[in-house]
């Protein structure tokens, strides 16, 4: 059937493309995007890219954020898989790197990846080699609504520590306004809390040492403790009605609204938060403040260190050549400038960051600058299956079904089973 | 009949019949049902990520695994209640729906037509129906909530109730079917038995219990076998309305394999959680029979 | 029909009243989700929000329209027309020619063959699911409409070979004996005589087949990558995922891609019910 079936489809692709002369590549590219206004972009880059590569079609794809990353593990075992893929790097990357699914980018990179912020690199590199190409970094921290957190008696830029941080959901509480948006349906939003209190508390040395089993891993004291913290916020009970069921763009859009003063926000929801609104138009930019994650008292961690994303373009193997060319031409410097002077993103291509037009977006890429230590999302960075184990340990301790021991525990056990 | 000459003798042609009749559906059933479901017990035994051959062999560790994942446990004990309030809540309103609907009166009809509805809706479209029913801010719920001036429940949002959320969809959505059930089995009653009763004296409840329902009872089996079988595989319903959550409150079995075995590859571990179901559902389905459909 | 006695409505029955309100509320319980759904879907989405029961003060046609307008709306109902007619299809070759080999000839070991493939009854195609995905990538199945096919027939297998088989052995035996003394072969007979006596019960098997692989959702979820393949239950999902809270739009993309099967019931109806009861009574 298999013979028949791809002789029948090599007949119509025969005729189909008897009148051009030259043969049809189409790329398949997968994405996540659901802000309309940077698809349109996207799009724009993409017809760009066929005008100026004849013969080649480049066919989009969406899968919702969850949904992708649910049916990526199939999706990379299918011959028929998409030829360019989302990717935060990490651990999930190793993985699939081991998996021999993704095509090795490091002849193509040559000479280009110099362009590129060094950071974003290394992230896409495993083993000495590169296998994607990064577009953009973020910063996960505290947007807030100035108008709200004025209301509830709150200076955002004195947000400093946990215990303001605490005070001041107290204060908003207090007013009758709801002091933190999350998404809790998709885990991660939640996952946030608890990883950024880590690299609080342990900085780069205290990951580094959970990777290698020392002081008790995962379920070491400085992942205890970051349990601990935890619970004093949800046990304010910070968060909005119903948290555990809003899907991220939910929140982010209920953000957007101006029904809660807060978000643990990855950067980029600067922009999504308007796209995402019910009027489109979202929270306006003087009406918008950002403080980065508090710090802990005793924490190891420097305040200039950063949880965030560093996202990019994977070519899965057997892609056709033109796909590492795409990924070229998208993370070109008149495309990256293109999107950071809109406001999507935080460019990686060196320079691009000028192009930038708000100051919100401009303090986030200097607090990436800044950083000596950026730590990636962890549920990308432990790998596809610990990954996720931290997303559902920490939302079992956001809904109050586990005590900071057993998030801490089951994580470990899950780090020692290996993904 | 005629013209329909024999080519070859009466023995062959039973053989070529054979040989002609019985692969297709032989070979269809051995490589897409028997041989995974065996490859299951087999690759329950291994860490495998999908990629290259399993290698990994760790014995009967991931039964293990599963035992020890809390989301397990709970979605175990939701399938039980799943089967609870079928067999509690559900079966009975049908029944009772089937006693009054099988009369002849206007719109009776229609009535049994609307009450069937939901069951050959999809699963998909039911659930979806149902969050927004249940969804806080433009759900039915919410509006109802909001005549009173309360704020409206979350109901599939928190870990408390958002089980109680799946299973009146459930009991929405499938008591047609079992209504149906017994509305074909009240029709097919001997009318003699019941004009007997009817003769004798009783009244009309007591010609209801104890001379309809007895002899509805193969048919009440009948429908708890189903209501059983159909409870265990819950997973479309689930999928738009909670993922198994919050904090994996409302997973079932089958939603469990899906998101800590599909989605994440685990080859084995997902394999572990095929076979407890698998034999669940075989040693309910025997015992059943044993127990309660001896005679059929 | 039982014969519970008639509704007496000389005088006044409360019982009568009883059923009534019983019967009322349930047909509010199952209708208003339903009604609402059609109707959110001709609402903006704030008026959602404040009226979400009523009749729509705006009639927003446009949700509808552009959805109808839309390649995706078709393309999803043709990828489902496509990948349940061929489930159909192949389950009632597949299952008639083993059912009536089961039902005419015995050799040795019918016996155990049937009960080999009447084991498929006893456990949901998830048991599987993870080897069965493997097995489907290993032949080249994944991502195609065969992928979600050949399983759903495999699974769907057990019951309709009993219940053709039934039916088969309930046809006039003598009629298959007069054919075989005049020479008329198994498989002529089957051709020319089994199967155009049995349409009705090929209607009912071929029925509930439809049905089940229409609404289906685990199968296809795991086999297939490309949304250009996608059956309607995947595609609504991502559509949902797509616009999250805009639920006017969600409210009409639902109330179109339930519409064919809501069509076909009220066509059908009674061939429906009878299929879909007959199939479980049997079974």
């Amino acid at each position: 059937m298999g013979m028949l079936k791809k002789a029948a489809l090599a007949a119509v692709g025969l005729l189909l493309t008897a009148g051009s002369v030259t043969a049809q590549t189409t790329l398949k590219w997968l994405h996540i995007e659901v802000n309309p206004n940077q698809v349109k972009i996207w799009e724009e880059v993409a017809r760009d890219f066929e005008a100026k590569n004849p013969g080649t079609k480049i066919e989009m794809q969406f899968l919702e954020n969850e949904a992708y990353k649910a049916k990526l593990p199939t999706i990379l075992q299918s011959k028929d898989r998409p030829h360019i893929i989302y990717s935060w790097a990490g651990g999930v990357l190793r993985a699939q790197v081991e998996a021999g699914v993704v095509e090795d980018l490091t002849p193509a990179m040559q000479g280009y990846k110099d362009n590129l912020a060094p950071a974003a690199v290394t992230a896409f590199t495993v083993d000495g080699k590169i296998y994607g190409v990064p577009h953009a970094q973020s910063q996960v921290g505290f947007m807030v609504n100035k108008e709200l957190m004025a209301k509830g008696g709150v200076d955002p830029s004195k947000v400093k520590t946990w215990d303001d941080l605490l005070d001041a959901v107290k204060k908003l509480k207090a007013a009758g306004i709801t002091p933190i948006v999350v998404g809790g349906a998709d885990k991660w939003p939640l996952h946030f809390f608890w990883t950024n209190l880590a690299v609080r508390l342990g900085g780069k040395p205290g990951f580094d040492a959970a990777l290698k089993g020392e002081n008790g891993g995962f379920a070491g004291e400085t992942f205890l403790k970051s349990g601990e913290l935890f619970k004093q916020l949800v046990d304010l009970q910070p968060f909005q009605t119903g948290f555990l069921g809003f899907k991220n763009p939910q929140a982010v859009g209920s953000f957007g609204d101006g029904k809660a003063a807060m978000i643990l926000a990855i950067s980029s929801f600067y922009h999504s938060q308007k796209a995402l609104s019910a009027d489109k138009k979202g929270i306006s930019d003087d009406n918008i403040a950002w403080f980065d994650f508090p710090t802990v008292p005793g924490g190891k961690g420097d305040p200039s260190d950063t949880l965030g994303g560093i996202n990019g373009w994977l070519v899965t193997k057997g892609a056709p050549k033109e796909a590492a060319a795409f990924v070229k031409h998208f993370v070109s410097p008149e495309v990256q400038k293109r999107l950071a002077a809109g406001n999507f993103l935080v460019p990686t291509y060196k320079g691009a960051d000028e192009g930038l037009a708000s100051p919100f977006m401009r303090n986030i890429a200097q607090n990436l600058a800044k950083s000596k230590y950026h730590q990636n999302f962890y549920d990308q960075d432990l790998g596809p299956n610990v990954g996720r184990v931290v997303n559902d340990a920490t939302t079992e301790l956001a809904g109050g079904s586990m005590t900071p021991q057993q998030a801490a525990k089951s994580i470990q056990d899950a780090y020692k089973q290996g993904n | 009949m005629t013209a329909l000459a024999a080519r070859r003798p009466l023995q062959s042609g039973k053989l070529t019949a054979i040989l002609l009749f019985l692969p297709p559906a032989l070979l269809l059933f051995s490589i897409f049902v028997v041989l995974p479901i065996l490859e299951a017990a087999w690759y329950s035994g291994f860490n495998w990520n999908g990629f290259g051959t399993p290698k990994n062999w760790i014995g009967l560790d991931n039964y293990r695994f599963v035992f020890e994942t809390r989301a397990f446990g709970l979605a175990f004990r939701n399938n039980m209640l799943i089967i609870a309030v079928s067999l509690l809540v559900q079966l009975p309103l049908a029944l009772t729906l089937a006693i009054l609907l099988a009369e002849r009166f206007r719109g009776a009809v229609v009535l049994r037509m609307l009450f069937f509805m939901p069951y050959i809706l999809a699963e998909i479209a039911t659930g979806l129906i149902f969050s927004f029913v249940y969804d806080g801010e433009y759900g039915l719920l919410a509006a109802i909530w909001r005549i009173f001036g309360a704020e409206a429940p979350h109901l599939l949002a928190s870990p408390q109730t958002s089980m109680l959320a799946i299973l009146i969809v459930i009991v929405w959505k499938y008591f047609g079917f079992h209504m149906m059930l017994f509305i074909a089995a009240l029709q097919g009653l001997d009318r003699n038995l019941i004009e007997a009763a009817r003769i004798d004296g009783a009244s009309r409840s007591q010609t209801i219990r104890y001379v309809i329902i007895p002899l509805l009872y193969p048919t009440i089996r009948l429908s708890a076998f189903f209501a059983v079988v159909g409870s265990l595989q819950l997973f479309d319903l689930v999928m738009p309305l909670t993922r198994g959550g919050p904090a994996d409150s409302s997973q079932t079995m089958v939603s469990f394999l899906y998101t800590f075995g599909v989605t994440r590859m685990r080859v084995g571990f997902g394999s572990a959680v095929g076979v407890i179901l698998f034999v669940i559902c075989v040693t309910f389905a025997f015992t059943y029979k044993r127990w309660f459909m001896r005679d059929e | 029909m039982s014969d519970s006695p008639t509704l007496r409505r000389s005088t006044f029955d409360p019982m009568a009243l009883y059923k009534a309100l019983f019967l009322t509320v349930v047909a509010v319980f199952v209708a208003t989700p339903l009604l609402a759904t059609v109707l959110g879907g001709f609402k903006s989405l704030g008026e959602l929000r404040t009226n979400p029961f009523g009749l729509p003060q705006v009639w927003e046609w446009s949700n509808y329209t552009d959805i109808l307008l839309s390649a995706r709306y078709w393309t999803l109902l043709k990828n489902s027309l496509i990948i349940s007619t061929m489930t159909v299809a192949l389950s009632l070759i597949v299952a008639s020619m083993a059912a009536f080999v089961f039902a005419h000839i015995r050799f040795y070991g019918s016996d155990m063959l049937l009960n080999y493939i009447t084991m498929g009854l006893l456990f949901p195609a998830a048991t599987a699911i993870l080897p069965l995905f493997i097995r489907v990538r290993d032949l080249g199945l994944l991502d195609s409409y065969y992928g979600v096919v050949l399983p759903q027939v495999a699974f769907s297998l057990a019951m309709s070979v009993l219940l053709l088989r039934r039916f088969f052995r309930d046809l006039p035996q003598e009629l298959l004996e007069a054919a075989l003394v005049d020479g008329c072969s198994y498989i002529n007979y089957f051709r020319y005589v089994t199967l155009p006596l049995s349409r009705p019960i090929l209607a009912t098997v071929g029925t509930i087949a439809f049905v089940q692989s229409w609404n289906a959702y685990l199968i296809p979820l795991v086999m297939l990558n490309s949304d250009a393949l996608y059956p309607w239950p995947l595609g609504i999902m991502v559509y949902q995922g797509e616009y999250s809270s805009e639920w006017n739009l969600i409210l009409a993309f639902i109330t179109l891609t339930i519409l064919p099967t809501i069509l076909l019931f009220l066509l059908a109806q009674k061939h429906i019910v009878a299929g879909l009861t007959a199939g479980a009574v049997k079974g």
